[in-house]
């Protein structure tokens, strides 16, 4: 029995002029629960000043080893046989590393596009800076952002920053001083760090 | 060695395989999308949705605490780590559904008691320092783990473990200064972290699994770049790292066998007793049915939530329309 939400893809800006990134997923009723949700799983530290989600069947993704199966040009092929539907905007997202990392694919640029495969076609003409791992393109208006207002950015993402409690660099001395701890001495609780 | 994979129809397999392996080899990573044997997504499957559940069972020991944690700022502490680990089996749930299972799948397997998770949280937590003992050696041990998995071949499952492991050292460091603190306090919070450390540090070594002879998957892990240490490599880090700074803290460990070996820089371990693991794994630890009890419960007392926040986006939808 399929009763689960929709899952939602999750992008997060960590800082204005940072891309937005790919960091997971979550299963949500609606948009705004998507956004609450993304906000508890993947924004609990800092960095964040957004975050954009979108529901995963409306992300079209295609790997370097799929697109060099060419299906693709095929498929783009027999399309234009088909009626053409007007053009719209698509987000463009792109990997460029095998490095470790916490984020998959960074937000690129938008392109305009009648089809999610002529959008692809059109980013990898347009974003040549870097060879490509991973593609994902999205209908613009599939993607739903937090509120870009100060005050709201304020009370979603501030909170994290003060936690410092869940940083490991509030335990930094732990262990260094071991061999001067004296025994048989009384100790409160919250006398460490 | 490709029979014992099992060769499907696919005429091409062998050549696919090798292709494959060979990207491994390079160090890239394989992504959602890309060809990979049935082996390896059934593998990883496995592994992964077994480690999301230890991380949703996993608040449970830790959670019976929250309300009796002695000062607010260790309470603080806790919730954050308890909801950390809250947030590591999304994380890892999300990478396992890019291999194509879908999370009600991996949920109804874990109430219905089909799933496995780690054993270590079949066992109770009985006294506050247990909570500072599970941060230092379960943490500890889980991070050692995890370390060597976020080099893992398959892309969502290795960017799951580099976001878990920035979170988990600040588990694992407010354990051991918790340990730490008690070891040099009064006798009885020295006996308390003691007694905490006795119960722990077997079923902590037992968390990495059997030994290497013992664990008939760990060939084909390493070879496809799932795991890139074995599970007594893994141990044995843990125990070099972990035994000399208990014993310098002033407490023992329950082990009479354990002894520094200088040729080797190892800590060496006295035999493990991998019936009791065995029994755990099985469902006859101290804990198992109350786990799954606890889970099933507060499943079913978050029915309405769901129910609303459905009933909510389907008004919303027809409001919109």
């Amino acid at each position: 029995m399929d009763t689960q939400w929709p899952r939602w893809e999750v992008f997060k800006q960590d800082t204005p002029h940072k891309p937005h990134q790919a960091v997971g997923s979550v299963h949500a009723a609606d948009p705004e629960h998507a956004l609450l949700t993304a906000r508890n799983v993947f924004a609990r530290r800092p960095q964040a000043v957004s975050m954009w989600v979108a529901r995963a069947e409306d992300i079209y993704a295609w790997t370097k080893e799929e697109i060099a199966q060419s299906q693709l040009l095929q498929a783009e092929h027999d399309r234009a046989y088909s009626p053409p539907s007007s053009p719209r905007k698509y987000l463009v997202f792109r990997k460029t590393s095998h490095k470790r990392s916490m984020t998959f694919v960074d937000h690129v640029g938008e392109v305009e596009a009648r089809t999610p495969e002529e959008a692809l076609a059109q980013a990898q003409t347009t974003f040549t800076d870097a060879e490509a791992l991973a593609w994902w393109v999205v209908p613009a208006d599939k993607v739903y952002q937090t509120d870009p207002s100060p005050d709201t950015i304020e009370s979603w993402f501030a909170p994290a920053k003060d936690k410092t409690y869940k940083q490991q660099q509030f335990y930094a001395t732990v262990g260094s001083h071991i061999s001067k701890h004296k025994l048989g001495r009384g100790v409160e609780d919250d006398e460490c760090c | 060695m490709l029979a014992k994979y099992g060769v499907p129809s696919d005429p091409d397999f062998n050549q696919r395989l090798a292709e494959f392996e060979a990207r491994i080899e390079r160090g890239e990573k394989i992504e959602p999308g890309d060809w990979m044997p049935e082996e390896y997504r059934r593998q990883l499957i496995r592994m992964i949705s077994q480690h999301a559940h230890s991380e949703v069972v996993g608040m449970l020991p830790e959670g019976a605490w929250i309300t009796r944690a002695p000062t607010l700022k260790r309470k603080m502490i806790l919730v954050a780590k308890v909801q950390d680990e809250a947030g590591h089996g999304q994380y890892l749930y999300h990478a396992a559904e890019t291999l194509g299972i879908s999370r009600e799948t991996m949920l109804e397997a874990l109430l219905s008691g089909k799933a496995k998770y780690s054993s270590i949280f079949n066992y109770p937590t009985l006294t506050w320092a247990d909570i500072g003992t599970i941060g230092w050696l379960v943490d500890g041990a889980a991070i050692k783990n995890q370390t060597m998995l976020a080099q893992c071949s398959y892309g969502p499952y290795s960017r799951a473990m580099v976001r878990i492991c920035a979170e988990e050292t600040f588990h694992h460091k407010q354990g051991k200064e918790m340990v730490l603190l008690y070891a040099k306090g009064t006798p009885k919070q020295r006996q308390m972290a003691q007694d905490a450390i006795n119960r722990w540090w077997w079923p902590a070594l037992m968390m990495m699994g059997p030994h290497d002879k013992d664990s008939p998957n760990t060939e084909v892990l390493v070879r496809w770049g799932i795991k890139t240490k074995t599970n007594d490599q893994v141990r044995q880090e843990f125990i070099n790292e972990h035994a000399p700074e208990i014993l310098e803290a002033g407490l023992t460990l329950p082990d009479p066998d354990l002894r520094y070996d200088e040729a080797t820089g190892n800590w060496l371990h006295g035999p493990i007793n991998w019936d009791e693991f065995w029994q755990v794994v099985k469902g006859n630890g101290p804990m198992n049915k109350e786990r799954l009890e606890a889970r099933r419960r507060a499943h079913a007392e978050g029915a309405w939530v769901r129910e609303a926040l459905e009933a909510y986006a389907t008004r919303q939808t027809a409001v919109a329309v």
